[in-house]
């Protein structure tokens, strides 16, 4: 039970009325469908090399080109210009890159990677921030001048310079779950495995708790003395079970529109993180970027369209996020949480 | 502005500085840099030449002898020079010493120039040139030296009574040893090194050369000036910058943008737009550099011969030749290259046979394995696209898994060369560079038993190439490296690659002639006319 | 107005922070497995050099004999040595420290100059075509991952226009030259903001995006109270009462988010300044972490933390001149 009918009511209501949460709703079905359906959808394997096949435009973008190659005559290096047309093909529909790989099939399982890291880190986020926070609220005091420090210290750590140096610490270890699609032997022909970065879903979780404890916080102060709570007490209910019971039920509206924004942030903090080649798997659409920088002049579709995945699943993540906001109104600025 | 205006401007400045900031020291930068109101960059009024050379990779150290990356090298060999050199061909020059003869057995005398002075001010003295070889070749005097296997077989030297000269002494009649100098060996100053010590070393080059050492920033840029009082013809550049960036497209970009007057190893999907350029050209040269794999024989899997065979026949090294370097390079299939002493003009590379690579990998008794290959990034033409290409192609096996670690060059080489194998990768992608144009001295410290950065060990092949180091008569020496070389090609201790070319992008008013060893000699650049 | 106490209790809570921000920075190099000594030590160092190293941090005496030698050590100002590149921490994070506060104040600039208008028009016009774009604007903003925006300005205005050089920090005679040098010699001033430009509105997009989003929520929050229609009814032009009293409430929770902010600034400036080679403290992080230079690490930990608390500890008291009930707390 996520939501109380009120709130579900509130929710319906804004969807029906406004139109950035319908879009919303429809992008985040597509990047979700997407990314579990990928093997399905995908028309290649996202690893394979095809190296005769690279660097085709995408559909639509077909053109001419100076290639140049290069022959040793006599100890001596020539160089032959030629001009050749490079035809986009529907084999390929959003084109290929450097070494032949099949632009479309890594954007659908680059969306794996980033919603697993999304999800993943929010809830590991979640569970350390949520208890904090609540346990500081609910008991105020020196308990929650402790517990509030700390997390002061963490949010003195831009998260991305704290998940570098402490992915830097740890190295990346990766795990291998296997994809259920190849296991079941519906698509045999796609990688058997979904390299989630371990590591990084745990350091995203470890920089980004604090937010959400400070949210939970703030609702737990407010409820430790609210008349429900404090008849709970007098009957001898422990903290536990109403921190449990009470606290957390009525709290959890304001930190599931949180941990919503928190989604998108970590989403963006994970492709920057494998931007700069710190995640330890080459499956994400932050890697495909850095791969294409040395392409930038020559082939723009292979930065410029994981680029717009990225764009377009922090996008939907973020209308997502606005239409909760604006709905349940908890009373949370769009202050979620350190950017990339 | 008058002078005095300027001197209390400094002063101004220099303490708004240090209040600016939260850290109250004043920049490293030296003080000659007071004068921004000089226009800069890469103008050439007058008879000013400033030229930016920019790299794949910083330097690592400043100590001309305790690094192995030519990056490196490009930067000390400004401000630092040897006994003798190499003119861009290839055939050896006399720099330091004017003169060299065979005494006997095992003692070659190099005449040393006079009146050589070096940066600090002092001249150079024999036991200058002394205390270097032994510097390199000596663990006990100053450094462990990573270069002790470019001096192999050179035991130690001597100041020469009364004459301005000194001994090599080698073991045994060492037909390398003018080789080995014509390469390596800088001279550095024995009383700086000693006074100043073994950290100021890794900062500040005092050399001989033709270029003085104005700021080091480290993993950003080395600026020079001409030395004044170098014995030699002043260099052409008047003022001289060597800064890195990794990415091949920064690199380009600076040069197109006037940035930059010279970058090193440019890509070419990116060499139409250089051409195209109006203020750029195209230098290129065969290098005499090779690309490989090496498999470590010391571990599983790659102690199996079928293994490391198979490794060879599953990588499609004509496509990676054609399809990502476009022909800048020459495919491999033995660790010497052609020109080289001791190349076998018989060998072909491993041709693409997946099935073979397959069957092998089953009689080896490894089948579903998994390795994984580390790979530098930005120190090779198109280093990151081929070490991808290499893991798709094994890993698209059907019995063997395969993934990459991008590693930042330096860690890596790092890793390879500290002696530690319990954190030496087990495959990794390398490129060996050799002047020296003997097989030797790619065999003995690549491969040879015991060996840094070696990783592999055949003993017997040990002793032949050991042979071939006493051997004087150039053909005989030819046949014995030639059996060695057929017998690596069978025994794939490397995942052969390919043969490097240089491809340079120069400013068009800059004449430059890029040379086989990768070694980049600003002071011969040139203003073009 | 704002009372001494106050200020003091402020001051005291930003060093309890500060105290604690170096602690943890000090217990992470216990957080890997392995000794100290080789997460300190470069690569390859020999055994003499671990031995100086343990030597000048204390590595072999107790924890609490190590802990008072490194914050002695940071009392004095003293950040340590970066064993890698054989220099001292300190200079190296001076020499670098200029460039990322010209980006870092570039790019908030940028983002109030452009932000705080949009978010004021956006909310005053709600729900017109002009919302509509501000708010579409500021979406996309706070969705664009900034390494890939920079890729995108340099392939659009730098390899396709030319406007703007694709990389690097302005130099003159070979020296890097940041906003200091500029007010020395204003002929710079030139080269200076053509090499800013980019990288500022690379950093800035995200901040502005934010800061729209905010200063609109803000504003609209205002105006629904009960004092605006009492000044409407007063007669007031709305330009001052939008921009004299409106914006003046709104921006108090704005202030305090966007110190918060602040962290996630110097972080995008880690990124921005390694897609435009940008020679500062974020580009200073990452070649340390690749060149495991855990010194230097630290001391961009330290840097980057304590610069984080005494900025907020400043918007703390720029926020109690805003709103003088702060004080009465």
């Amino acid at each position: 039970m996520m939501f109380t009918p009120r709130t579900r009511r509130a929710l319906r209501r804004t969807l029906r009325r406004q139109l950035l949460p319908k879009l919303g709703v429809v992008l985040f079905g597509l990047l979700v469908v997407g990314a579990l359906c990928a093997p399905l959808l995908a028309p290649h394997d996202p690893t394979t090399q095809q190296l005769d096949e690279k660097l085709r435009p995408p559909i639509g973008f077909s053109g001419q080109t100076e290639q140049t190659s290069s022959q040793l005559v006599d100890g001596e290096v020539k160089t032959v210009t030629e001009t050749t047309t490079i035809s986009a093909t529907w084999t390929h529909p959003l084109g290929t890159d450097a070494l032949g790989r099949d632009m479309l099939s890594r954007v659908l399982y680059g969306a794996r990677t980033s919603l697993l890291v999304g999800l993943l880190g929010t809830t590991v986020a979640a569970i350390i921030g949520v208890p904090t926070g609540l346990i500081a609220g609910y008991y105020g005091g020196r308990i929650d001048d402790a517990l509030m420090r700390s997390g002061d210290v963490m949010l003195a750590f831009p998260s991305l310079v704290l998940a570098v140096a402490l992915v830097g610490l740890f190295g990346t270890a990766t795990v291998r779950i296997p994809d259920p699609w190849v296991v079941l032997g519906i698509t045999p022909a796609m990688p058997a495995h979904v390299v989630l970065p371990g590591t990084v879903v745990l350091v995203v979780g470890l920089v980004n708790w604090v937010w959400l404890a400070r949210i939970a916080r703030g609702e737990a102060m407010g409820l430790a003395n609210a008349p429900y709570v404090l008849a709970a007490r007098s009957v001898g209910a422990s903290d536990r079970f109403i921190l449990r019971r009470h606290v957390l039920p009525n709290a959890l509206t304001p930190i599931l529109v949180l941990a919503t924004i928190q989604v998108a942030t970590i989403i963006l903090l994970e492709s920057a993180l494998a931007f700069l080649g710190f995640t330890g798997t080459t499956l994400s659409w932050g890697f495909d970027v850095s791969q294409g920088r040395d392409l930038l002049s020559t082939a723009w579709w292979v930065t410029t369209i994981p680029g717009f995945a990225i764009v377009f699943a922090v996008f939907a993540v973020n209308l997502i996020g606005d239409w909760f906001r604006d709905a349940l109104d908890p009373g949370i600025d769009a202050d979620g949480g350190g950017g990339p | 502005m008058s002078d005095m205006d300027g001197g209390r401007t400094v002063d101004r400045r220099t303490v708004l500085r240090s209040l600016g900031t939260v850290m109250a020291t004043v920049s490293v930068a030296g003080c000659s840099s007071d004068t921004p109101e000089q226009s800069t960059d890469t103008t050439t009024a007058g008879d000013e030449l400033s030229v930016t050379v920019t790299q794949g990779t910083p330097p690592d150290t400043l100590d001309p002898h305790n690094h192995r990356s030519t990056p490196t090298e490009n930067v000390v060999r400004q401000a630092y020079e040897g006994l003798l050199a190499r003119d861009a061909s290839g055939a050896v020059t006399e720099r330091l010493a004017t003169g060299y003869d065979r005494k006997e057995a095992g003692r070659v005398r190099f005449t040393l120039r006079e009146d050589v002075s070096f940066h600090s001010g002092s001249t150079l003295q024999p036991a200058d040139v002394v205390f270097s070889i032994r510097r390199i070749v000596d663990p006990s005097v100053g450094i462990e030296s990573a270069q002790r296997d470019q001096l192999s077989g050179i035991t130690d030297a001597e100041v020469v009574d009364g004459k301005h000269a000194v001994d090599v002494i080698t073991e045994g009649p060492n037909p390398l040893v003018v080789n080995q100098l014509a390469t390596y060996c800088d001279i550095v100053e024995k009383q700086w090194v000693t006074e100043s010590g073994e950290g100021t070393v890794t900062q500040e080059m005092n050399g001989t050369g033709p270029f003085k050492q104005t700021t080091y920033e480290a993993n950003t840029r080395v600026a020079f000036e001409p030395f004044s009082s170098y014995w030699g013809p002043s260099p052409g550049p008047t003022a001289l910058t060597i800064d890195a960036a990794t990415e091949a497209s920064v690199r380009v970009n600076s040069l197109l943008e006037g940035e930059s007057d010279l970058v090193v190893n440019v890509p070419p999907q990116e060499v139409q737009r250089i051409e195209s350029n109006d203020a750029s050209a195209l230098a290129t040269a065969p290098s005499t550099r090779i690309l490989y794999v090496a498999m470590r024989s010391d571990v599983e899997p790659f102690d199996s011969q079928q293994f490391r065979q198979a490794m060879n026949y599953a990588v499609d090294l004509e496509s990676i030749v054609e399809d990502i370097l476009n022909g800048f390079g020459k495919g491999t299939g033995q660790p010497t290259l052609e020109e080289f002493v001791g190349f076998d003009d018989s060998i072909e590379p491993y041709p693409h046979d997946p099935d073979r690579a397959e069957q092998l990998i089953e009689e080896s008794g490894h089948a579903g394995t998994s390795v994984t290959l580390h790979s530098p990034q930005g120190r090779y033409l198109k280093d990151v696209e081929i070490a991808q290409a290499v893991v798709g192609m094994i890993d698209s096996l059907s019995n063997v898994s395969a993934d990459l670690q991008q590693r930042e060059t330096n860690a890596l080489i790092g890793e390879l060369t500290d002696g530690d194998r319990s954190t030496m990768p087990h495959m990794y992608l390398i490129g060996w560079g050799n002047a020296t144009f003997d097989a030797t001295k790619t065999l003995i410290p690549t491969l040879g038993c015991g060996e840094v950065l070696s990783s592999f060990c055949a003993e017997s092949l040990d002793e032949e190439v050991q042979t071939s180091l006493e051997t004087t008569d150039q053909s005989k020496r030819q046949e014995l490296l030639s059996a060695v070389n057929s017998e690596y090609h069978d025994l794939a201790p490397w995942i052969f690659l390919h043969q490097q070319f240089s491809v340079y992008g120069v400013d068009q008013r800059l004449e430059w002639t890029a040379r086989r060893d990768e070694r980049i000699e600003a002071a011969t650049i040139a203003r073009s006319n | 107005m704002v009372s001494g106490r106050f200020l003091a209790r402020r001051f005291g809570h930003g060093v309890v922070v500060v105290w604690a921000i170096v602690t943890v920075v000090f217990l992470l190099r216990y957080s890997t497995p392995g000794s100290v000594v080789t997460t300190i030590a470069p690569l390859d160092a020999s055994p003499q050099l671990k031995a100086q190293i343990a030597r000048e941090l204390s590595l072999h005496e107790p924890l609490h004999v190590q802990y008072a030698t490194y914050l002695g050590d940071l009392l004095r100002l003293d950040l340590g040595h970066s064993y890698v590149n054989n220099t001292s921490v300190r200079q190296l994070l001076a020499s670098r420290l200029p460039q990322t506060l010209d980006l870092a104040i570039a790019a908030t600039i940028v983002a109030i100059v452009i932000a705080i208008p949009l978010g004021v028009v956006s909310a005053t016009r709600r729900h017109t075509p002009t919302d509509y774009a501000a708010t579409s604007f500021s979406l996309v903003g706070i969705s664009t991952p900034n390494f890939w925006l920079g890729l995108v300005l340099v392939l659009v205005f730098s390899v396709g226009m030319g406007w703007f050089p694709v990389s690097g920090p302005a130099r003159a005679n070979g020296e890097v030259i940041s906003a200091i040098d500029v007010l020395y010699a204003p002929q710079l001033a030139g080269r200076w903001l053509t090499h800013l430009a980019l990288p500022a509105v690379t950093l800035g997009t995200y901040f502005t995006a934010l800061l729209t989003r905010l200063t609109r929520s803000g504003v609209v929050e205002e105006l629904d109270q009960s004092y605006v229609r009492t000044l409407r009814s007063s007669g007031l032009p709305p330009v001052v009462i939008r921009y004299q009293h409106v914006l003046r409430n709104a921006l108090v929770p704005v202030v305090t988010v966007l110190g918060l902010q602040l962290g996630t600034l110097i972080g995008g400036a880690v990124i921005t300044e390694r897609v435009f080679a940008w020679h500062g403290l974020g580009s200073l992080l990452i070649d340390a972490i690749n060149d495991r230079d855990w010194m230097v690490v630290q001391g961009c930990l330290i840097v980057i933390g304590v610069g984080f608390v005494v900025i907020n500890a400043v918007v703390d008291g720029i926020y109690t001149r805003l709103d003088p009930e702060v004080s009465m707390e």
